[in-house]
């Protein structure tokens, strides 16, 4: 009836020593996301929202429970395997836009392709389709010191769905740009969400999440809500005009 | 096939990111390789002037004959505590040669040498200290060189005495300045005050280890005896077939004892001197000089590396957020440290190669200030750039060890 979730979140339980102490970051998280979703994860910082991300992005290992992302168990991964994981199956989208300043932006978008062995044509021809993608057909030669934040992030998105990841993991995407340069931004999120493209946008900002058709929020490492995003957003939160979703699916 | 390819894929990226790394900032570059350049440079430099001399140094030996013995009462080669031992022996004459010349099966040539210094003169000019040799007409066959103009001497001159004379280069160039060889066959010079006939002229041999064999003069044994008395020593040069060498010194040793009443369970009194010796003593001697190149470069070399490792270093931390972007992007530990090594490797290359050329440079420049030679070989730049190369791959490997581990989340987070 039902089609297995895309992302399945059970249990998972994160650790670090600080000193003597133990701090759990995360404490028994669990959720589902299922293909074609859109999904914030909002909390304040310390929260625990940010090891989710490294977790669900396959950068960390969790001290607990398990993670399964398109059929493949995480937390029983090789080092090796989780990268092979991180370039097929998840894009990434920083705050800071972590693009290559030497390179250009056609090379940072061909860069995860590279690491799947694709052969340099196939390469060049899927990036200029990306970058097309996010409208930016003729800016594909310069550096990102050339481009402005919203450019950047654009150029940083081609990069994160040139290799078609099952998943969009976006940290909070807007952090670093104006509001208006922002809203683009979410903009593009949305249609991309329109797409198909199943996308899990971290952030601390409400205002953000209630864009969100649906968000989960942490607090002290655990999931205190899931549900619409406006719902969600407006728990704890000082009650705020917030624009309703309008583009989510 | 999957695997070869993102492979492949992987090292021209990595061949990429050390190019941009490289020439994104130059001076950086330059002043990393600068070591191994020093190293490298000065390397290359004594091997190539040591190999010239080589080369120069086995030129200089032919006219010894590879396949010639001398038969002489004393080494070529002695320490400063054994030469009395030498001097007191019997001197070896003209039975020894007739001894020689009458038994020996090998031998394919027997010539005497008997030597001196003494005054060559023409007219007013007046030659001090010419070496002037008596010998026969073997002389050419046993011990090699050959004549420019008129002949050498004949079995004639040596029977009879004869006044003949054959020059080498140096005293005709000397007694008859401007003159062509064939121009002085036939003329008359005297020797120690006798006169005596020009019916040769040498072809140049040039130098051994300094001293000049072009300041000759060439006769008979007897007329030599004439003048400075017959009871010199003589030396026996005796040339072998090539490769019979031993066989002939084998043979010549039973002769030799017996031609001078050595008695049985008494050792030799007399030695065989061949070129090898010099070739044995100029070994040693290049040896310690290879040895000290090594040496030098190995030093420099290891301080070359330990430069190229800090700067490498120092590379991995400024690129700390760029490996976490390339790990986030899907590069296993493995791929980071290919490009660091690379990057290292290339580095060094670029170090060796720079540090060849200069050190060819060096030494031509050596070579052109000074007498010595220098050659440089195809396989002496190689292992420049090879050693190099390996220089940066060692030193390399902590840095790069260092990129692949890093945490991909820390290293993102990284300002």
């Amino acid at each position: 009836m039902t089609e297995a979730p895309l992302i399945s979140v059970e249990n998972l339980t994160r650790l670090y020593k600080v000193g003597e102490e133990e701090v759990r970051a995360l404490d028994g998280v669990s959720f589902d996301v299922r293909r074609g979703e859109w999904v914030a994860v909002v909390g304040q910082s310390g929260s625990g929202k940010s090891t989710l991300m490294n977790l669900i992005g396959a950068l960390d290992t969790p001290s607990g429970g398990s993670y399964r992302i398109n059929g493949n168990d995480v937390e029983k991964m090789s080092d090796d395997q989780l990268a092979d994981l991180r370039n097929t199956e998840i894009g990434f989208v920083f705050q800071t836009f972590q693009l290559l300043s030497r390179s250009t932006a056609l090379a940072n978008v061909e860069l995860p392709l590279v690491y799947r062995g694709l052969p340099r044509k196939e390469r060049k021809e899927k990036a200029v389709k990306a970058l097309e993608a996010v409208g930016l057909g003729n800016r594909m030669h310069h550096k990102p010191n050339e481009l402005s934040g919203g450019q950047r992030q654009r150029v940083a998105i081609a990069r994160a769905l040139v290799g078609n990841p099952s998943l969009l993991l976006a940290d909070e995407p807007t952090g670093n740009l104006d509001s208006a340069t922002g809203e683009e931004i979410i903009r593009l999120f949305g249609e991309l969400n329109l797409r198909g493209h199943t996308i899990l946008l971290v952030t601390h900002e409400p205002r953000l999440a209630a864009r969100c058709p649906r968000a989960i929020r942490l607090s002290d490492g655990k999931v205190v809500a899931d549900g619409p995003g406006a719902e969600v957003a407006s728990l704890g939160a000082p009650p705020a005009h917030v624009p309703q979703a309008g583009a989510a699916a | 096939m999957k695997t070869v390819r993102r492979a492949w894929a992987e090292l021209v990226e990595s061949f990429r990111i050390a190019f941009g790394a490289l020439t994104g900032a130059r001076l950086r570059t330059f002043l990393t390789t600068l070591g191994i350049v020093i190293g490298v440079s000065t390397v290359i430099a004594i091997v190539a002037i040591i190999q010239g001399l080589d080369r120069s140094f086995e030129e200089q030996i032919q006219f010894l004959g590879a396949h010639t013995l001398y038969v002489d009462r004393q080494p070529w080669i002695q320490s400063d505590d054994t030469w009395w031992m030498y001097r007191n022996r019997k001197k070896i004459t003209v039975t020894e040669l007739r001894a020689v010349q009458r038994e020996s099966q090998v031998a394919v040539s027997v010539a005497p040498m008997v030597t001196t210094r003494g005054k060559v003169a023409l007219g007013g000019v007046e030659l001090e200290s010419v070496v002037i040799r008596g010998t026969t007409e073997e002389y050419l066959n046993a011990n090699g060189g050959s004549v420019q103009a008129g002949r050498f001497l004949v079995a004639s001159d040596v029977e009879l005495a004869r006044p003949a004379l054959v020059l080498g280069t140096d005293v005709m160039d000397r007694l008859f300045p401007g003159e062509p060889a064939t121009a002085v066959v036939g003329k008359k010079v005297l020797v120690a005050g006798r006169p005596f006939q020009v019916v040769g002229v040498l072809e140049r041999q040039g130098q051994l280890l300094g001293m000049p064999l072009d300041n000759v003069a060439v006769m008979p044994y007897p007329s030599f005896g004439r003048i400075f008395g017959a009871q010199r020593n003589m030396v026996l040069s005796v040339a072998a077939p090539p490769g019979k060498i031993a066989d002939l010194e084998s043979e010549l040793t039973p002769i030799l004892r017996r031609a001078r009443h050595v008695l049985p369970g008494k050792p030799d009194d007399f030695v065989f001197n061949r070129q090898e010796q010099f070739l044995k003593l100029y070994k040693q001697l290049t040896g310690a000089l290879y040895g000290m190149a090594v040496g030098v470069g190995l030093i420099t070399l290891i301080v070359g590396g330990i430069g190229i490792m800090n700067i490498m270093l120092v590379s991995v931390h400024e690129r700390t957020r760029e490996i976490g972007v390339r790990r986030a992007l899907g590069a296993r530990r493995s791929t980071i440290l290919m490009q660091f090594l690379i990057e290292s490797a290339a580095v060094a290359a670029l170090g060796g190669a720079l540090g060849t050329a200069v050190g060819l440079g060096v030494a031509q420049l050596v070579a052109l200030l000074s007498p010595l030679a220098a050659a440089a070989t195809p396989s002496a730049v190689l292992f420049g750039i090879a050693f190099s190369t390996a220089t940066g791959l060692i030193f390399g490997i902590w840095p790069a060890w260092r990129a692949a581990n890093l945490d991909p989340v820390e290293a993102l987070r990284y300002e």
